[in-house]
């Protein structure tokens, strides 16, 4: 059971929405939590189900991620055979295509000749985009027990904006029966875009798609194709977040502040991993004042925090004031300075005495590397 | 070569499950992390690392190497246990010259024209490189790292007595007339040669404790070969015992403490166990305080060090304390000018040590590790608790 499993990222997603913070990064590493990168946590649900092989689907603006994962090995998937592979589009026929991915077959078919050398029996397709802690051995067994040609995992609590997901009819005999593309409003269980299916009936998929030209897997395979394969559904009601818009961003990360999101997303017996930086623990000063707040290591706390959420090395000097924001890596807060409901991506300085509010539903965001 | 295998008596019940070096400390850190990290910024590729007293934590702590950027296909971090060999019985190390006599083969393997001796119970942060420098232009076969330390407490230390180049022409243990205040840091540089023959001389003298200190060093000065003395300046803090390991754990909270852990230029690194960043609760106050990844806290922390995933519940008050990884603070107890070792659980309402009152049975109060200690119960100050406490007035 164990090693059955080979896990796809698709890490190349990139969403618009996201604005200035996906300016120097992709969608799948925005730093998220605290100390994670959004796709930390598909990395971790698949390692903590036993799986030793992860190809991670790149295209374009992949550096950070890079950087990010690096061989793997806080995963602890760099390994001598299989472990963490970087899938750059390297077996593309050349001149065919334009831009990026036009969709998740698309993906899968630029790298047909990785997918034929899998050594295991089944695939997980997941996005690297979603934070969630998906016990993946139960998907598994459900979709050996359901004899399911594809399972695909879904919530029936919405998370994104419907013209963003996928939606799932449920019919009688739990089989999934019909599938809404990124319709106007949301109907049945969204889809959390997490698929598992044998590298059988992928590879047939594949060539299949690319023959026809069929770059989505969402209409191509699964709306397509709903009346000949088994679709059944897993559906996880735990927590979820889905980054979408600078908004959702900011709303997704005040939900750290819930001990119920923090006991489903970070539960002890699947750990989120993360790369290590060696920081020092976070130390508050003598006159610091840090309340319901999320707080990573190597911070030096000497102002006031409150509703917050802030990343490793943040500085917050004297007589700062930082409250309902979420504070990337390296961001310092000048002495006097005043922050209301922002987010500042790494390396922000915001100056001695700056006064910069946002609003709850409208968050200020202030790129990376600006001084304020 | 680190010398690890120290059991580390006087902390106690600290030390009861795993070696000296092991035991936590600075929040994020086990003490062996300082001078392997030092070895590695100081550009030491090689090092071995010395195991005897409980090696298990430590051995899986050091693990391949990886946090320290030890693990190499040449070199890297080696754990140096005590072996058999044959035709002879095995021997544990009988000192601290003898644990690096039976290392002679390692040794040989790599070749090396210096060796550096390290202990793995000091918390400092050292260039070993320009200790280096200094053996070389001083051609010496054996340079000692010294530290100025008060006249009054010269006493204490290996005292070097040194002339106007600082080469070394006496050494005297613990001396009641100290001559100078350059106390020894037990950090060696030896020329390799020199030392593997003073090594086998050493093993050949029935009669000596085939330790540095009281044998090698003696020796050599004896034999009139050249030794040299490289001063050092900084924050250096031997931790081998409670209120030595409660001192230190306190400076690391100064800012001006001469060792700052957040200088990217010259890190301490770690093996980080994998947990989410700290919560804060509506109500926590902390203040002057250290605290690190998985703690959670919703009542008051102050002047005080957290290991990861301490829990302080609401009504909680924690002052001058050091809380080991694990440990669970429940509502209302109070801990004060105490160290509670890895998982323990202080129960409702309970009391552990209190502030100074000046008194002589005035102490740390220490807890060790798994314990729970009941609701309501007192543990007084200096007290060392090694057995679960129900509850009552323990001392």
């Amino acid at each position: 059971m164990m090693n059955k499993l080979h896990g796809i990222i698709f890490a190349y997603l990139s969403n618009p929405g996201l604005r200035e913070l996906t300016q120097h990064r992709n969608t799948c590493s925005i730093p998220y939590g605290g100390r994670y990168r959004i796709i930390d946590f598909m990395l971790s649900n698949m390692v903590n189900a036993g799986m030793s092989d992860v190809g991670l689907i790149v295209d374009a603006n992949y550096q950070s991620l890079l950087d990010h994962v690096g061989s793997g090995k806080d995963w602890d998937l760099s390994r001598k055979h299989g472990g963490l592979r970087i899938l750059p589009p390297f077996g593309y026929s050349a001149g065919k295509r334009e831009g990026s991915y036009r969709g998740r077959m698309d993906a899968l078919a630029g790298v047909r000749s990785y997918l034929q050398y899998i050594r295991q029996d089944y695939v997980v397709l997941a996005g690297g985009d979603l934070a969630v802690n998906l016990p993946l051995n139960d998907i598994f067994e459900a979709h050996v027990r359901n004899d399911a040609d594809i399972t695909a995992v879904c919530t029936s609590r919405p998370l994104g904006s419907p013209k963003d997901c996928d939606y799932f009819t449920i019919g009688a005999g739990g089989r999934i029966t019909d599938v809404s593309v990124h319709p106007p409003i949301a109907q049945g269980c969204e889809s959390l875009e997490v698929y598992i299916l044998s590298k059988e009936l992928l590879l047939s998929l594949v060539d299949h798609c690319a023959a026809h030209n069929i770059p989505s897997f969402s209409t191509g395979v699964l709306q397509g194709m709903v009346g000949q394969l088994k679709i059944c559904p897993y559906v996880f009601d735990g927590y979820a977040a889905r980054l979408q818009s600078v908004a959702g961003y900011f709303a997704r990360s005040m939900d750290l502040l819930n001990p119920d999101v923090r006991a489903d997303l970070f539960a002890p017996e699947r750990p989120v991993r993360t790369k290590d930086r060696s920081d020092p623990s976070t130390y508050y000063g003598p006159g610091a004042r840090s309340v319901n707040s999320l707080v990573a290591d190597g911070c030096i706390i000497e102002g006031e925090v409150e509703n917050s959420i802030l990343f490793r090395g943040v500085r917050i000097e004297k007589g700062a004031k930082v409250s309902g924001c979420v504070l990337m890596q390296g961001t310092t807060i000048q002495a006097g300075a005043v922050l209301k409901y922002a987010i500042t991506d790494k390396n922000v300085r915001v100056n001695p005495g700056r006064m910069l509010m946002g609003h709850n539903t409208y968050p200020l965001s202030i790129a990376k590397n600006e001084i304020v | 070569m680190l010398l690890a295998g120290g059991q580390g008596s006087r902390l106690h019940a600290l030390t009861s499950h795993v070696a000296k070096p092991a035991v936590p400390f600075g929040g994020k850190y086990r003490i062996i992390d300082f001078p392997l990290s030092n070895c590695i910024n100081s550009g030491i590729d090689t090092v071995g690392v010395l195991t005897q007293y409980r090696p298990l934590e430590l051995n899986a702590y050091i693990g391949n190497g990886e946090p320290w950027d030890l693990d190499r296909s040449y070199g890297g971090v080696h754990v140096l246990p005590p072996y058999m060999r044959e035709g002879e019985k095995g021997t544990w190390y009988k000192g601290t010259a003898n644990a690096i006599y039976q290392n002679i083969n390692f040794l040989e393997t790599y070749d090396p024209e210096y060796v550096l001796i390290l202990s793995g119970d000091h918390v400092y942060k050292m260039d070993y490189a320009q200790m280096l420098r200094r053996h070389k232009e001083a051609e010496a076969a054996c340079t000692i790292a010294v530290l100025e330390v008060p006249m009054a407490e010269a006493p204490r230390f290996g005292i070097m007595n040194v002339d106007e180049k600082d080469d070394i022409y006496e050494f005297e243990e613990k001396p009641k007339k100290p001559k100078s205040n350059l106390a020894s840091m037990g950090i060696y540089i030896f020329t390799w040669k020199k030392l593997r023959e003073y090594l086998i001389a050493d093993e050949a003298d029935e009669k000596s404790a085939n330790d540095f200190g009281k044998n090698i060093i003696p020796a050599m000065l004896d034999a009139g070969e050249k030794m040299t003395a490289y001063r050092f300046q900084g924050y250096w803090k031997d931790v081998g015992t409670i209120d030595s390991l409660w001192d230190a754990n306190m400076d690391m909270l100064s800012p001006d403490n001469g060792i700052d852990l957040y200088d990217s230029e010259w890190p301490i690194f770690a093996r980080t166990p994998i947990r989410p960043p700290h919560f804060m609760g509506r109500d926590a106050k902390v203040t002057h305080s250290m605290v690190t990844s998985g703690c959670e806290v919703y009542g008051t922390v102050e002047n005080s060090v957290l290991f990861h995933s301490v829990v302080v519940e609401a009504g909680a008050a924690v002052r001058y304390s050091i809380l080991m990884p694990g440990t669970v603070v429940k509502k209302g107890a109070v801990v004060e000018y105490a160290i509670v070792a890895e998982e323990s659980v202080i129960g409702e309402d309970a009391r552990v040590g209190a502030s100074p009152d000046g008194s002589e049975d005035w102490g740390i109060a220490v807890v060790a590790q798994h314990l729970s200690v009941g609701p309501n119960a007192v543990v007084s100050p200096k007290a060392m608790i090694t057995r679960n406490v129900k509850g009552g007035v323990v001392k």
